[in-house]
């Protein structure tokens, strides 16, 4: 088992991080009155541990007890009936699945769970806790219209069912949704954190860490802690004892955007964009989420540029993120900055160097 | 007794119209049954009777619902009379026409041509046509192979009509293949008796078969003058699905193979965009089956231009028709080298002379049209030719290469003042293009009848080739505009107002319409800079490629995951594939054996991808 999953807090008191938010969980669990919860935060930051944390803590160990199975859901649109196969993880007290997955029909498939859900309510020797839990990942990857029908059945069905919703950027969640929800936000945590994470399970393992390489661990990581320990787990397979200088290797991705981003900056022309564009096919075949490439795309082009150049980029590699978003084949966008980002690097050069 | 005369009466009222005989006859025994008051002439019967049954009306209901029972069906009658004399005078009307047919044909069967220097197929086809006739007719019997001629083209360029002006300058007799009135399969269904279905291809194949049988015969009878036949199969039934094509096949070779009688097989060529499903048949199948069978192959082209025209003043002439050359220009081109089309429209017009002077009026607006509106986008120019094209000629079709060709390789005129008008306001440099030397993109893009996606997909992947190397301005342009497009395609601004109410499709085929046009001008506007031209091949989009093998390896990637950790929960995709998947490859091998397995994903995909090419 990965050590990122190894040593994952199990319940909320153990939880090191975060605690203060554990302890307020706690005390919403113990009150027996829970809302609906939209959890938010970066990447890496413990969401998902808080909420199984949180799951285990309303039902007990019971909640552990997960099976994976892909369902299909028929769906009758009145017009005709879609069939949408879903991956989900339940036990008897929650379910937990990416609606997202499901395309542009993810709005079927909320209402459709829920509904289910609220059919087969639950019912408790006590008359206690009769409800389900669901949990919705990516909920910012969610359509409008999911998110507009997920408000009314969130309405609907409150009695019988609680959401858990998980997503990154709470700004990508309707104004709606959000307001009926208690909102917990997630820190990236610090790298002080980080380290004090790192070290608890450098004891654990029974490591030996040389002054200042959890340090440098926690720095590379930017700050997302799944990251970290992932690295730490990765620096002590290629070598250990670890040497004061170690440093992990890079991600293959990232490289190779890195390398995208040299291409690039070495030759501007519609030649060198048709090459770019098979890299990128090649980043996209092996599913990197096209929002991922933009941003390290954008961040290693900015690394290099001059910096009255910068904020024209950002502003651009804005806009086709938008566009992305609108549209439906990720490629054309990407390749639009691209494009745009070579033309004005090309213009600039040109001014400067003639 | 005294119920009954109202009630004969009210019978007879109602079928008034079947004629006073039946009428008398019916009342005559009543009456005489009566006899009370009965000494009043029939009329004045007649209107006691009325009244009697006004009263009779009034009085029971049961006798106004008998009576109001046979009024409608009188109604009904006469409405049925109506319908029946609008039906016998539109029969008049027909037999007008017809006689008129007959002593008037239509012009297509009048000015059939009737020798071969009257057709206006290209001399030289004619000349191959005949030549391969004489060859074969001289030829002796006994051979086998190689007495087929398969003649191909488009619709109307003259196929059948050249082996019929050609048959009787040879002096052979023309045994063709008639296709008899089918019985269709409904009918067949509905009348179970009688009616025996045989299928088009069944009775195709019987036809085959006599044909081979007569022609081993016909060597026998050579002693006496036999007379020279050519076999001509200009209908050759429509198969669907890989079976009956199969059949058909099989068929047509063994006739090949083994006919000894010089066979003529014309065949319509179809655009392949035309019948896109490929479960009908496809023509170029057939012909490469039957070329493969051993068929000389004859390809007719399209009649051209000028040649219709003259046909079409010859007509003219004969009639004593005056249309202007301007018009029959214009019926010649827009015909599209369909000369019996191009006879037909000439017939239409020469009918309806009201119809001919609004044609006239916007066949002079035309011109004006197209040389004043060059630089702006020519909507209504658009919308004006379309007009034209409906008025006489035909929905020209274009495939799909051929339109992504019009406008990847994007020709414009070179002259460089591009006319400013004095009314139009001044563009900038950098906005000028030159006019092109096409059609409006819109009216390519209707053409062509590909779905607005695929032309994208096709233009986006094609685009950068055409664009000249130092303009990457250009290729951002294009780009940009084709990125615009896709997101109208995916039709988010308004998608969240079509799941409220349930909108028409209109709406969204506009919004396809809209993005076929921004992605088709987008190109055509941004590649100011035309890289010089020469011979590029146009790859299908491997967007495709690359979308399918995504699917399948996300699906791979999320069950490889529930797999090794179910119990620790599942995590978003995004975070598996960018965080747990690079890692897993570094520390997977000493610490899990099962999973030692997993090669480097980039080797994986790559090979992965290479089986999918070949496939696609």
């Amino acid at each position: 088992m990965l050590w990122v999953d190894k040593y994952r807090p199990k319940t909320l008191d153990k939880v090191t991080v975060h605690d203060q938010v554990a302890q307020n969980l706690k005390k919403l669990v113990a009150e027996q009155d829970c809302p609906h919860l939209l959890f938010y935060g970066p990447s890496g930051s413990g969401k998902k541990t808080l909420i199984m944390a949180l799951i285990k803590q309303m039902f007990g160990a019971g909640a552990e007890k997960v099976k994976m199975e892909n369902k299909t859901w028929k769906i009758d649109t009145g017009s005709r009936t879609i069939e949408i196969e879903l991956a989900m993880l339940s036990s008897t007290h929650h379910v937990e699945m990416n609606p997202s997955d499901a395309g542009f029909q993810d709005r079927y498939v909320v209402q459709e769970v829920i509904k289910e859900m609220a059919k087969n309510r639950p019912i408790d020797a006590k008359g206690k806790r009769a409800f389900k839990v669901l949990v919705l990942n990516e909920v910012d990857k969610l359509s409008r219209e999911a998110q507009h029908s997920l408000r009314r059945t969130m309405e609907k069905y409150s009695a019988s069912c609680r959401l858990i919703l998980c997503c990154n950027s709470s700004s990508k969640v309707t104004e709606a949704v959000r307001s009926r929800c208690l909102n917990v936000r997630v820190n990236a945590p610090s790298e002080d954190q980080i380290v004090q994470v790192l070290e608890f399970i450098g004891k654990k393992e029974n490591l030996n860490l040389p002054f200042g390489f959890a340090a440098r661990i926690a720095a590379q990581s930017n700050r997302n802690l799944r990251r970290a320990i992932l690295f730490f787990e990765t620096c002590k397979v290629q070598q250990y004892p670890f040497t004061s200088n170690q440093v992990a290797p890079p991600l293959d991705w990232e490289q190779y955007v890195a390398e995208i981003a040299a291409d690039i900056m070495k030759e501007q022309s519609p030649k060198r964009l048709y090459a770019v564009r098979q890299k990128l096919y090649e980043l996209l075949v092996n599913c990197i989420p096209p929002e991922s490439i933009l941003k390290k795309l954008l961040a290693e082009l900015l690394k290099k540029l001059d910096s009255d150049l910068k904020h024209e980029i950002c502003h651009w590699a804005a806009h086709y993120e938008h566009k992305m978003r609108l549209g439906s084949k990720a490629i054309f966008h990407i390749e639009a900055f691209v494009a745009k980002f070579m033309s004005i690097y090309k213009e600039f050069l040109v001014s400067t160097f003639g | 007794m005294g119920k009954r005369p109202p009630v004969v009466v009210l019978s007879s009222s109602s079928d008034e119209d079947e004629g006073r005989g039946r009428r008398a006859a019916s009342r005559g025994p009543s009456a005489r049954r009566t006899r009370t008051p009965a000494t009043a002439p029939p009329p004045a019967h007649a209107t006691s009777g009325s009244r009697k049954k006004a009263r009779r009306v009034g009085s029971s209901g049961r006798g106004r619902r008998r009576a109001a029972g046979p009024a409608p069906s009188g109604s009904l009658k006469a409405e049925f009379d109506m319908l029946s004399e609008d039906f016998s005078e539109c029969l008049n009307d027909l037999g007008m026409a017809g006689s008129i047919c007959q002593t008037e044909e239509l012009w297509v069967e009048k000015y059939k041509p009737n020798l071969s220097s009257e057709l206006a197929v290209h001399k030289k086809k004619v000349e191959d046509v005949k030549k391969w006739l004489e060859e074969k007719l001289k030829a002796p019997k006994g051979t086998f192979g190689g007495w087929t001629l398969v003649l191909t083209g488009q619709a109307g360029v003259g196929k059948s009509a050249t082996i019929k002006a050609l048959a009787p300058e040879l002096g052979v007799e023309i045994c063709e293949w008639t296709a008899p009135v089918p019985t269709l399969w409904t009918e067949h269904l509905h009348a179970n008796s009688g009616l025996r279905y045989i299928s088009k291809l069944e009775e195709f194949e019987n036809f085959v078969e006599k044909i081979r049988k007569y022609s081993l015969l016909s060597p026998t009878s050579i002693g006496s003058q036999r007379k020279l036949t050519i076999v001509l199969i200009d209908d050759i039934p429509v198969t669907s699905g890989r079976v009956s094509f199969a059949r058909l096949g099989k068929c047509l070779t063994g006739l090949i193979q083994s006919t000894q009688v010089p066979t003529v097989i014309s065949l319509t060529q179809y655009h392949k965009t035309e019948n896109n499903d490929t479960a009908t048949w496809n023509s170029e199948d057939l012909e490469s089956l039957l070329q493969s069978a051993g068929a000389r192959k004859i390809a007719f082209n399209p009649v051209t231009t000028n040649s219709i025209k003259k046909i079409l003043v010859r007509i003219c002439k004969k009639e004593g028709s005056d249309l202007t050359e301007e018009l029959l220009h214009q019926i010649a081109t827009s015909s599209g080298g369909d000369i019996r089309h191009a006879i037909m429209s000439l017939q239409y017009y020469c009918l309806n002379p009201r119809r001919l002077n609004s044609a006239l009026t916007t066949t002079t607006i035309l011109p004006v049209l197209k040389s004043s509106g060059t630089l702006v986008p020519v909507q209504d120019d658009y919308g004006f030719s379309y007009v034209i094209s409906t008025a006489c000629g035909r929905d020209e079709t274009l495939s799909l290469f051929h339109a992504l060709g019009k406008f990847l390789h994007n020709k414009r005129d070179t002259y460089v003042n591009v006319a400013v008008d004095v009314d139009s306001f001044p563009l900038k440099e950098k906005l000028r293009r030159n006019p092109h030397k096409m059609e409006v993109p819109e009216k390519i893009l209707s053409q062509a009848h590909g779905k607005v996606r695929t032309v994208a997909d096709f233009l986006y992947e094609n685009v950068l080739d055409f664009i000249d190397n130092d303009a990457i301005d250009d290729a951002w342009t294009v780009i940009s505009y084709l990125s615009e497009a896709d997101c109208l395609l995916a039709g988010s601004p308004i998608s969240s107002a079509r799941w409220m109410v349930n909108e028409s499709y209109e709406s969204e085929s506009m919004t396809q319409l809209i993005a076929a046009s921004v992605a088709a001008r987008g190109v055509l506007f941004g590649n100011a800079h035309v890289s010089s031209s020469r011979w590029h091949t146009i790859r299908s989009p491997r967007v495709w490629q690359i979308e399918q093998s995504f699917r399948s390896r996300k699906d791979l990637i999320l069950r490889e995951r529930y797999d090794c950790s179910s119990t620790s929960g599942s995590r978003n995709f995004a975070d598996i594939v960018t965080e747990f998947k690079p890692f897993e490859r570094w520390i997977s091998p000493c610490n899990d054996i099962s999973r030692s397995n997993s090669v480097d994903h980039n080797v994986e995909a790559s090979s992965s991808e290479e089986e999918e090419i070949e496939d696609w």
